[in-house]
C-alpha cells in the first residue's frame, strides 16, 4: 500500500471513530445505515463484481436473518450469543437452497433470483401468526453477550463499525485467495475455466452461499439496528438498492458498495424530505453512473488519481 | 488397447440437421504426435470439443488410457491429463499473465478451494507461473494484464494454460492461427520441443508445420475421416490433394 493511501485510511478511521461527536445523532444514525446496507451490497457484489451474476435476491437472506433474530430474542427470550448465530444460520441455509439457481446463466439468473425474492417477501408478508404480518417483530433489544450490553445507537455504531471492518478485512482475503481469483474466471471465461479443471457451477455455487452469509450477517445487524423487521426488508426495492449501491459505488472493489450506500441512503434522505419520487431520482443516478461512469464512484477516484500522476510526470 | 492414449469410436455430433462430425474412429498411441488437417468447416474443432468435453457428442465413446471418459464432465477429463488450447483464444484478459497461469496450476489440484489465504503468498504457484510463462517465451510479462500483451503474445499464454494443467494427452486446436510467420515459427518450435511423453494431437492449417511435426496425420473431410497416415502418404495421396490442396 503507497503512503496516500494509507493516509487516507488513518483519516478515514480516526474520522470514523470521532463522527459520534463530529456529526451528532443524525450523522452517526446515517453511518450506521450506511454500513450495514454497504455490507448488503458488498455480499451482492461478490456475485456482481467478481462472478458477473446479478442476484436480485439478497433481501431474502437479509430478512430471513433478520427475521430469525427478531422472533427468536423477543418471542422465546434467546440470548444474542444464540440468536444472532441462529439468524446467520438459517439465512445461509437459504442461500444454500436458492444457490441452486446458479444453474442458470444471464438474463434467467436474474429472473429466477426476483421469483425467489418474492417467495420470501410473499410469506413475511403472508404468514401473519408467524411473521406478524405488516407490522411484523418489533421490541427488539439492543445486543448483549454476558453482562456486555449494548445502551445506545452511539455504541452500537462502533459495533457496527468494528463489525465491518472485520467482514472488510476478510472479503479482502477471500477475493484475493486461488478461489477469489477462480470467480473471476470464471466471469472472463467459464469454457476456459473448465478446461482447466474448475467444476465452474460448484465454484458459483460456493460463492452465492459465502454470499448469503454475508447478506445474512447484515442482517443481524440491521435488527439490532432498527429495533424492528417488518416485510419490507426481505421486498423487491432493498434488492435492487443493494445492487444499486455496489454499482453506483464501484463493483469488483471493497470501498465501492460502502461509498455506493452513502450515496443512495443519503440522496434519500435528502430527497425524501421534500419530494415523494426518490425512486425515480435513484432510477436517475443509476443511469447516469451506467452511461458515464460504469466504474462507479471508485472508477472517477482512480481516473481523477490517474490524470493527477499524468501532470507530474 | 491400453496403449492408447486416446481411442475415439464412432464419434458422432449433429448440429441440428447438420453432422459436423459423422462417424470418427481414431486411436492414437500414448507418445504419439497426431496431427488432424482438413478443410475449413469439417469438423475438426468441433471433434476436439466432444473429446475433451466442452460438448456433448451425439453418438460414439472416448476412450482415455483405456477408461471410458464419454460421460465425464470437461473439468474431470482435465483431472485426468487431458489439456486443451482453443483456435479462438480463450484467456483472462482482466487477470495479469502471472495470475491467468496460477488459475492453471491450480485448477487440477485442491488449493482451487482455499478461501483463506491470498493466491500470491503460494509461492510454490508463483515459481511454477513464472516457469510456465518462461516456459512459452512470456518471463518478464507475469505482472502485466493480458488484454494489455499482443496477440501473439495471447496465443503464446494460451499454450502455457493447457501445460500448466499437467497434460498427458495434449490437443492444440491451430495453435499458429493469426499468427506472423517468425512468431509460427517460435511457437512451433516450443510444441516441437515438447516432451515426447506427451501424446499430442494437433489441429494445424499450415501443411510444412503439420507435416514436419506429425508422426501420423489424420484427414478429416466433412466429418469423416477419409485418410490417415504417416506425412509422406499424406502428401502423395491424390484425394487429399483434392480436397486440402483444393485448386493449389
Ligand atoms: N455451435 C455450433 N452450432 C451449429 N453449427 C456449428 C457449431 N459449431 C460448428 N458448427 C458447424 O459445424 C461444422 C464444423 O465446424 P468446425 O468443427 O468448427 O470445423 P473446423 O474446425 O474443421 O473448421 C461447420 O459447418 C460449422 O459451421
Ligand atoms: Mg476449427
Amino acid at each position: 500500500m503507497d503512503r496516500a493511501r494509507l493516509m487516507l485510511l488513518v483519516v478515514a478511521l480516526a474520522g470514523a471513530a470521532a463522527l459520534p461527536w463530529i456529526g451528532g445523532p443524525f450523522w452517526t444514525g446515517l453511518a450506521t445505515q450506511m454500513m450495514i446496507f454497504g455490507l448488503l451490497a458488498l455480499s451482492v457484489d461478490l456475485l456482481l463484481g467478481h462472478a458477473g451474476l446479478f442476484s436480485l435476491t439478497h433481501a431474502s437472506f437479509f430478512a430471513v436473518s433478520a427475521y430469525t433474530v427478531a422472533i427468536l430474542q423477543v418471542r422465546y427470550g434467546w440470548p444474542t450469543l444464540a440468536a444472532a448465530p441462529a439468524g446467520i444460520l438459517l439465512g445461509t441455509a437459504l442461500a444454500a437452497l436458492f444457490g441452486i439457481s446458479v444453474r442458470t446463466r444471464g438474463v434467467y439468473f436474474i429472473l429466477i433470483t426476483i421469483a425467489l425474492g418474492y417467495v420470501v417477501w410473499g410469506i413475511a408478508h403472508r404468514w401473519s401468526s408467524f411473521t406478524g404480518g405488516d407490522n411484523g417483530v418489533t421490541n427488539v433489544p439492543f445486543p448483549a453477550v454476558g453482562p456486555l450490553a449494548v445502551t445506545s445507537h452511539t455504541q452500537y455504531y462502533y459495533v457496527v463499525l468494528a463489525a465491518v471492518i472485520l467482514c472488510g478485512l476478510g472479503y479482502r482475503v477471500l477475493i484475493r485467495s486461488p478461489f477469489g481469483l477462480g470467480l473471476r474466471g470464471v466471469k472472463a471465461s467459464e469454457t476456459r475455466m473448465q478446461s482447466l479443471g474448475y467444476r465452474t457451477g460448484l465454484h458459483i455455487y460456493v460463492a452465492f452461499v459465502l454470499s448469503g452469509a454475508l447478506a445474512s450477517f447484515a442482517g443481524v445487524l440491521y435488527v439490532y439496528y432498527n429495533k424492528f423487521v417488518n416485510p419490507v426488508a426481505a421486498s423487491f426495492p432493498v434488492s435492487v438498492e443493494a445492487a444499486l449501491m455496489a454499482i453506483v459505488g464501484g463493483t469488483g472493489t471493497i470501498v465501492g458498495p460502502f461509498l455506493g450506500a452513502g450515496v443512495v441512503l443519503g440522496l434519500r434522505n435528502w430527497v425524501s424530505s421534500f419530494v415523494e419520487m426518490h425512486h425515480a431520482i435513484m432510477g436517475a443516478v443509476f443511469i447516469a453512473t451506467v452511461l458515464w461512469a460504469p466504474q462507479g464512484l471508485v472508477g472517477i477516484a482512480a481516473r481523477v488519481r490517474a490524470r493527477l500522476k499524468g501532470r507530474d510526470g | 488397447m491400453a496403449e492408447h492414449a486416446l481411442a475415439v469410436v464412432n464419434l458422432g455430433k449433429l448440429f441440428g440437421g447438420l453432422a459436423a462430425v459423422d462417424g470418427v474412429s481414431l486411436n492414437v498411441a500414448t507418445g504419439e504426435r497426431r496431427v488432424l488437417i482438413g478443410p475449413n468447416g469439417a469438423g475438426k474443432t468441433t471433434l476436439f470439443h466432444c473429446v475433451t468435453g466442452t460438448l456433448k457428442p451425439s453418438s460414439g465413446q472416448v476412450s482415455l488410457f483405456g477408461r471410458d471418459v464419454t460421460r465425464l464432465a470437461e473439468h474431470r477429463r482435465t483431472a485426468l491429463g487431458m489439456g486443451r488450447t482453443f483456435q479462438i483464444t480463450n484467456v483472462f484478459p482482466d487477470l495479469t499473465l502471472g495470475e491467468n497461469l496460477a488459475l492453471a496450476i491450480v485448477g487440477t489440484d485442491r488449493r482451487k478451494w482455499v478461501v483463506h489465504r491470498p493466491a500470491e503468498t503460494f509461492e510454490e504457484v508463483r515459481r511454477q507461473a513464472l516457469e510456465g510463462l518462461a516456459r512459452v517465451g512470456l518471463e518478464g510479462r507475469a505482472q502485466l494484464p493480458a488484454k494489455l500483451v499482443s496477440y501473439g503474445e495471447r496465443r503464446q499464454l494460451e499454450l502455457a494454460l493447457a501445460l500448466n494443467t499437467g497434460p498427458k494427452v495434449l490437443f492444440l486446436d491451430e495453435p499458429c492461427a493469426g499468427l506472423s510467420p517468425a512468431e509460427r515459427q517460435r511457437i512451433s518450435q516450443m510444441i516441437a520441443d515438447l516432451p515426447r511423453s506427451m501424446t499430442l494431437l494437433m489441429i494445424e492449417h499450415d501443411m510444412d508445420v503439420a507435416l514436419g511435426l506429425a508422426d501420423r496425420v489424420t484427414v478429416l473431410h466433412r466429418g469423416r475421416v477419409i485418410l490417415e497416415g504417416t506425412p509422406q502418404e499424406v502428401r502423395a495421396n491424390p484425394q487429399v490433394r483434392d480436397v486440402y490442396f483444393g485448386h493449389a
